[in-house]
């Protein structure tokens, strides 16, 4: 027990030390996009990987979660740290009857309905002005002036949102954890493996579906919350785009879908790359998430974490 | 009344060009069981294909249609060999992210090379005429008629000749086609080199009649699953149905219902038809 527990506390002990060692602001501006990635990645890993439901239309939760967020804290000056859970309560609640609706439908049937939610959502934000903005889009100027352990925080520095950022990575990597060994995940797994097989046997598929459906919006709709507090900006384009699902996706298929750890090496291996590529050119890492996808379907389908959790398996296995 | 009559007469006319990829995408579902995202960017490709065609060779876009049609079925065959053959055994879902990911990779590539610009096909030929006092453009007009001579041509292929007759047997089932003897494996690639060939047949008819740009493919997929799943997957007439019926419902759309919801039109249709009549409006598909 005690050695399964050890790369999680080395983890959460990297995890401090970066921002006490590293002054580079730009480095910890990297460091807090992997760990935004990686609470998507994970939400949509929870859906996708463990129930084997391919949502082409994440972004529609994430941008619940951001929306609701950037107009509690600008109409009703909520703090972040209520106003996120909230955002990603909101979307958790928009997913239910999304879920009710399109879990009807199965494979790809079902993603092609997600995708036409997540199209139908961003044509409400891009009309329903009185709420959203419209095109115009919310902006934060300032952010709340705020004292924790008598200290006033720092806004315009990247720490405190450092710290936001792992805590929902770890959030969304203990709720992973959590499902992985759960009741719920077990029939997750098993709805994935045999939809018809896990009805058989008295699995309530629908319910179990729209549950996980529920969390996983819970977590991208936080992480659409820490978005908009961390850009300062919300419009309909930047948070319910149809690139944005599709950045969800590759990061859970490229981590591994199903795994735990997978979001995170997903969300590593991708902001890496657009961020190396960048300056070359400017669409380029759209590219290279094409590539590694096709890549990493074609020779590891388990994902990057999937096959380094099945050669450690042997090699413990064999040892 | 004479704006209804207009606007149904455009919506029939786009419907036609919409109705051809469709056909596409649905073939190659009917066949393999796959929905292939990146079929949007073979339609880009075929508009790409005119502009080029027309600005360096001076060639007319309708005339570049007998070099780009073929050219577009070998580069689907390749690559059904060289690519989506290896990953049709991992699953549906698998190959729904492949292609998703080809899809990304192609339209970025496209964007990388050519730019984000807008760019337009200006014809000599490119004039309105007004025949019974409605408006159609003459190189829409000229698309229609195409379209549905190619599409004529696809249902006797399919009908009347063997191989036509091989892929409407697989598509019903493949294990007994395979007992029938019917080469599944060669039946699969031609179909996948059609499909891709009528989508970038498709986007060289759209090309003087669209903006084009590297990323359009993700406007008309998303047209697309609307369409087959209008008609019913894997269905060819209701391919067609469906693609006229989006093209009228979205003209009379943005005439009667306000504009800027007139895309959500077709998605409500969409999700409504996926919930209440999963195998399509016309019940022709499976």
């Amino acid at each position: 027990m005690k050695r399964r527990h050890l790369p999680a506390l080395l983890g959460v002990a990297v995890l401090i030390a970066i921002p006490l060692s590293i002054r580079n602001s730009f480095f910890l501006h990297v460091c807090i996009l992997i760990l935004m990635w990686t609470v998507l990645g994970a939400a949509w890993n929870v859906l996708g990987g463990f129930a084997g439901q391919v949502s082409f239309g994440h972004a529609a939760l994430f941008a619940v979660g951001a929306y609701t967020t950037i107009i509690l804290y600008l109409k009703g000056g909520l703090a972040p740290w209520w106003g996120i859970p909230l955002g990603g309560l909101a979307a958790a609640l928009v997913s239910v009857p999304i879920g009710l609706l399109c879990f009807r439908l199965r494979g790809p049937y079902f993603a092609l309905a997600t995708l036409a939610v997540a199209e139908i959502v961003k044509l409400v934000a891009l009309n329903w002005e009185s709420v959203t903005a419209g095109s115009v889009g919310y902006l934060i100027t300032t952010l709340p002036s705020v004292r924790l352990f008598g200290l006033s925080v720092n806004w315009e520095a990247k720490t405190p949102f450092y710290a936001a950022a792992v805590a929902l990575a770890v959030v969304a990597l203990l709720t992973t954890g959590w499902l992985r060994n759960s009741r719920l995940g077990a029939y997750l797994v098993a709805i994935r493996e045999n939809e018809d097989a896990a009805e058989a046997v008295g699995i309530d598929t629908v319910r179990a579906k729209v549950v996980t459906l529920a969390l996983s919006a819970f977590l991208a709709g936080m992480g659409g919350g820490f978005y908009a507090f961390y850009f300062r900006y919300v419009d309909p384009d930047a948070v319910a785009g149809i690139g944005l699902s599709m950045e969800m996706v590759f990061i859970a298929v490229v981590g591994g879908l199903g795994t735990v750890g997978g979001p995170l090496i997903g969300a590593v291996f991708l902001t890496a790359v657009a961020e190396l590529v960048r300056d070359r050119f400017q669409m380029g890492h759209l590219i290279f998430y094409g590539l590694f996808m096709m890549l990493v379907i074609r020779f590891m389908p388990e994902g990057i974490w999937g096959r380094v959790r099945r050669l450690t398996a042997g090699a413990t296995a064999g040892a | 009344m004479e704006t209804f009559a207009q606007s149904l007469v455009s919506g029939v006319l786009t419907g036609a060009l919409y109705a051809m990829i469709g056909i596409g995408l649905t073939v190659v579902f009917g066949v393999m069981r796959i929905i292939n995202l990146a079929h949007g960017e073979m339609v880009m490709l075929g508009m790409f294909g005119a502009f080029w065609g027309q600005k360096l060779w001076k060639l007319d876009p309708f005339v570049s249609l007998l070099v780009w049609t073929p050219l577009m079925f070998v580069a689907g065959v390749l690559l059904y060999r060289l690519l989506l053959r290896k990953i049709i055994p991992g699953g549906e879902l698998n190959t729904l992210l492949y292609t998703a990911g080809l899809s990304l990779l192609v339209a970025n590539l496209a964007l990388l090379v050519w730019t984000g610009d807008y760019r337009t096909i200006s014809l000599s030929y490119g004039v309105t005429v007004r025949p019974f006092g409605i408006a159609i453009a003459v190189p829409l007009a000229i698309a229609f008629v195409l379209a549905i001579l190619i599409t004529v041509t696809l249902g006797l292929f399919l009908s009347r000749t063997n191989l036509g007759r091989a892929i409407r047997a697989t598509s019903q089932n493949p294990e007994a086609s395979v007992l029938m003897g019917i080469d599944v494996e060669r039946v699969a690639m031609v179909t996948f080199g059609l499909g891709t060939a009528l989508a970038g047949a498709a986007g060289v008819l759209l090309a003087p009649s669209l903006y084009l740009y590297p990323t359009v493919g993700e406007l008309l997929i998303v047209k697309c699953f609307v369409i087959v799943v209008l008609g019913g997957l894997g269905s060819v007439p209701g391919a067609i149905a469906g693609g006229i019926l989006l093209g009228v419902v979205e003209s009379l759309g943005a005439v009667y219902v306000s504009g800027a919801y007139k895309d959500g039109i077709g998605f409500v249709l969409f999700l409504a038809v996926l919930l209440y009549r999963p195998s399509g409006l016309f019940g022709a598909g499976r």
